[in-house]
Parts: structure tokens; sequence; C-alpha cells
């Protein structure tokens, strides 16, 4: 399947996780990995799995480098009708702002027409769990549920 | 030739060096020296323990060591006393030296008064209950009330830790000598002054809506500006509770400049400007950070660098410095790709002249001992015996062989 990791990340644990994503399923897959600095909105790929990893910052807010990509998704309002994304956050459930940056990320997409599968989860960096367990656990039950698609090459 | 890099300072503005100079040369040879047997720098000694989530980071520099191939080089001091390792040694062995050494010095209110034995800075404080062995005979006095001058999120984090009880540091690494020796000193008002109004405070909000979580302290907020409600930290001022009853009150006061410490051989009060006395018997200075005595070492050299708070002064997050360690690191791998190599067998020459390195296997056997049998609620139970630190670490043992 082709599979598209996008990350937005601030303090660089949100790219690690996006990296070990990328490990993790590159050996069955057809894989990249980009900074959503990095990214287009208007190019999201219509023929994969969009997998988003985002924390939060600040008061609840984008990462930096989902920044530019949040800006450009209100200032030129992309169809995204035909993207399908994934959405894992990275949070810290000390702050009331807990996951809130993947949050934003996913409504802002599903605004502009994607649709979203799967639950979106939350890791707490104040918990025991690490982020990797969760997320591999998390990618592989998306990668299953997107491989009965017919989209999905 | 592989480059190589020594990077002074294992906090988070060299590790972030580190990472970025590894991402651009796989096969560079990076070893980031310390002068504690232990790495993470800030992370460790200057981050509140209880706020384990902003910890976290650290799980991205471990891989540093443990999968991309960094050199850990601790307990080793930069200068020039016995057993030291001087700036020629590491400029004569790598091709680069990097002085990410940080600031820990409190900067001093300036103010009659500010030398009384209980005025206390907040990075000194902070170092203390995080453990650090500068600081573990550190004994801190306070009682009743204890003011807070500042208002960044230094001072808040001593705010919280002073604030909060036993039950509210499940989670957190805080040893619990600290805890019941703030539990014992009874406090019933804290005062945190600024000199700054409240919507130019330095504070996140989100540090102050986490206190509101503490159930048995009333916030007594006052100077808010009501021209700015709007304003983040006004509104996150503004919400804090205020139940009858509490145990403990703290108080913020906002655009009031202190004008003394009063007290004769004991704390007494703050004095204001305008003449107000806030009373108190003990005053945490947490007005921002100096350098120690590292200033001459920032001396324009070429090929050494500076990072951090050590070269930009105490501003910053930490993710900031992750993006001034990147632009760093692409001058240095400029620079150094331009030059001839240095001989990689001089800086093995350099680690075998140190006594007593501890390198990142030695921390592990620390690390390990620390988080194996951490007190009830505990994450971990730091050591801050240095000399039980090396012995763990095993450079006794490792020399002798």
């Amino acid at each position: 399947m082709k599979i598209e990791i996008l990350y937005g990340t601030e303090t660089g644990n949100a790219e690690m996780l996006a990296e070990d994503l990328e490990a993790h399923l590159s050996g069955d897959h057809d894989v990249t990995l980009t900074n959503l600095s990095d990214a287009d909105p208007a190019a999201l790929a219509v023929d994969a799995l969009n997998v988003l990893v985002c924390s939060t910052y600040g008061e609840g807010d984008l990462p930096a480098s989902a920044q530019p990509f949040a800006d450009r998704i209100k200032a030129t309002a992309p169809d995204l009708s035909q993207v399908r994304f994934a959405i894992f956050g990275l949070g810290d459930r000390e702050y009331e702002t807990f996951g809130l940056g993947s949050d934003k990320l996913a409504s802002l997409l599903i605004g502009q027409g994607a649709t979203q599968l799967g639950e979106r989860l939350v890791h707490d960096a104040s918990g025991s769990d690490l982020a990797e367990d969760m997320a591999i656990e998390w990618v592989d039950a998306q990668v299953q549920t997107a491989a009965t698609q017919s989209w999905a090459a | 030739m592989p480059r190589s890099v020594a990077i002074v300072g294992a906090g988070p503005s060299g590790c972030y060096t580190a990472q970025a100079l590894r991402k651009l040369d796989p096969d560079m040879r990076i070893d980031i020296f310390d002068r504690m047997p232990v790495p993470y720098g800030l992370i460790r000694y200057g981050v509140a323990a209880d706020h384990q989530g902003t910890k976290a980071v650290i799980r991205q520099f471990s891989r540093l060591f443990e999968r991309q191939n960094v050199g850990f080089a601790g307990n080793v001091t930069l200068g020039d006393g016995p057993g030291q390792v001087t700036l020629d040694d590491l400029r004569g062995a790598y091709d680069a030296v990097v002085l990410a050494l940080g600031l820990h010095g409190d900067r001093r209110p300036d103010l009659p008064g500010q030398d009384l034995p209980q005025v206390i800075g907040a990075g000194r404080l902070t170092r203390h209950w995080n453990d650090h062995p500068d600081e573990a005979s550190f004994d801190p006095a306070f009682a009743d009330r204890v003011a807070i001058l500042g208002n960044g999120n230094v001072a808040v984090d001593v705010l919280r830790i002073l604030a909060k009880r036993a039950d509210d540091l499940e989670g957190s690494d805080l040893a619990v000598r600290h805890s019941d020796r703030i539990a014992a000193a009874g406090l019933r008002r804290i005062e945190v002054i600024g000199r700054a109004p409240a919507h130019l405070a330095k504070f996140d909000p989100v540090m102050i809506r986490e206190l509101s979580k503490l159930p048995h302290v009333a916030f007594d907020v006052h100077d808010l500006d009501p021209d700015h409600a709007h304003d983040p930290r006004i509104a996150a001022l503004s919400d804090l509770p205020r139940p009858e009853g509490a145990a403990l009150t703290v108080a913020f006061r906002f655009g009031r400049a202190p004008d003394a410490i009063e007290g004769v051989d004991a704390v007494r009060g703050v004095r204001l400007a305008g003449g107000e006395v806030i009373p108190c018997d003990a005053v945490i200075t947490a007005i921002g950070f100096r350098d120690g005595n590292a200033a001459p070492l920032a001396a324009d050299r070429p090929g050494v660098h500076a990072a951090g708070w050590f070269a930009h002064g105490p501003r910053g997050t930490i993710p900031d410095h992750r993006a001034a360690a990147k632009a760093l690191a692409d001058r240095i791998h400029t620079e150094i790709s331009r030059q001839d190599a240095i001989d990689p067998g001089l800086a093995d020459a350099l680690m075998g002249r140190l006594a007593r390195v501890v390198d990142y296997a030695g921390w592990q056997r620390i690390d390990a001992v620390e988080t194996a049998d951490p007190p009830p609620g505990r994450v971990r139970g730091k050591l801050d015996d240095l000399d039980r630190m090396l012995n763990i670490a095993g450079t006794e043992q490792e020399k002798t062989e």
C-alpha cells in the first residue's frame, strides 16, 4: 500500500515517532516521510493512506512545523474530498490543552472534505506508555482498515 | 576521512546540536562531554520534577547514544585544573568544538537585604529539588510565608512545587525528603511579585491554568488591568479558584517593583515601591540566569562555537534551541567539510588520558539504580551523591582493570 507519513513537530518528539512509523511500515509498504512544513495541502495523495503525526504546543496550538500547512489550508481552502487520513497525536495530560494540536489539524482537513479513518489516538507524555508502542499498534489497525478499501493501491 | 566534533554540555542544546550534526553526516565522530556523570543537563536538573512530560524529550537524546553512535563522556570538566580538559585539548583533537554549557547562576535582584540567609535563588533551589550533587547539602529555609520575585515560568514552577501536597506529586521524581521538608514548613501564604503588568508577564498561560488543579489553594490575584481582560494571561489568572477555608493562599501581584528585602538577621518582608511591605519569612528570586565563570571561553576562537543559553543568554524554550542547533550544525558542517580532517586517533588519545570518564554505559548503570525501586508514587529515585554515582557508574573498576 502507498502510505504517506506527515508530521508536525516542535520539540522533535513527533518527528522521531514518525520516523519510527516509517521504519515499521517500510518493509511491507511504499512509504514516504514528510515534515508538514514541506507539505502542500492541495498535493496530499489521493491514492495513499495519509498518516499524520502531530503534537500540541503552547496554548493547545499546532506545533511550529504544522503551522504553515494549516495556514495554507485556511488561505487556499483546497478540495480534499478524495483524501483519506488517519491521525495520531502527542500531548501531555498535565495540561488541559492535551491533544488539541492533532484535534485542530484533523478538523482542518475534515473541514475541506477529507475523510478520517479510524480513531484519533493521543499519546500522553506524562504517562507510562511508550509513544511508539501505542502508535505502531494503532497504525497497523489503520493500515488493515485501509487495505479493505478500493482506493488503496 | 570522517570529521569530528566535541560538544561540551549534554543538556538540550548540546544534544540537539549532536542530533542535527548526525542527520547531516552519518559518519562524523560526535562526542558529548559533561561535567556531571549523567547526561541531559537542564532536562534533568532544571525542568520541574512534576513535569515529566517535558522531560520526555530525553527519549530523543538517549537514542543518540543508543542507536546513533554519539559518544557520552561524563564526569569531565572543562578547565585547566588537574584532571580537567582544556579547550585547547579539545580543539587539538576535534575538527570543531561546541560549548553548550548553559547558564546556571541566578541573577540577583540588586536590592538591599539580598544577602540575608533566607534569600534563595530559584535556579539553585530547583537544582536542589532536582537532586543536583552540587546542591545536595543546600538547606533552604522557609516557613509560613514565602515571597517569589519574578513572573516567568521558573517562578511558577517554584510556586507549584511549594504548593503541591504529597498526593499532587504522584508520577513525579521529586524526592520524598524534599516534599516532606516542604510539607513541614507549613506554608500558609505564597506571594508572587512581578515588576511587569500581568499582560506582559513572561509565564505561559497553560502554566497558570495548571495551578487550578490544586484544590487546597486559594488564589488571590491583584493588579489585573481591566483594559487587557482578553489577554490570555489575564484570562487564566482570573479563572483561578478561590475556595473558602483553603489551607494555602497564593497571591499574585503585578506591576509592583520591589525596593528592598526587609529584615536584620532574617527576612521579614519585601518592601514594594510606594512603601507597602509584604510580610514573608523567605524570598525566592526567579528573575533570570547569568553565567558563572565560563564567559572568557566564549571569546571568538576559530573552530569553537557556542550554543544554547551559553551563546544567546537565558532566553528561548527547549524547542527554540532545537531550531538554533540545526542552524549551528549547518554552519559547523559546512565549515569543517572545507578543512582537512584532524586525525581521529587524537580524540581517542585524549579520551584515554582523561581519568574517571563516565561513558553512556556508566550512566545506564546509574539510571538503572535510580529507576529500579523508586519511592511509592515516584517514577525515579535520583542519586545526589557524586561519589556514589561514580561508584555505580563503575569508573574506578574500569580504570583498574
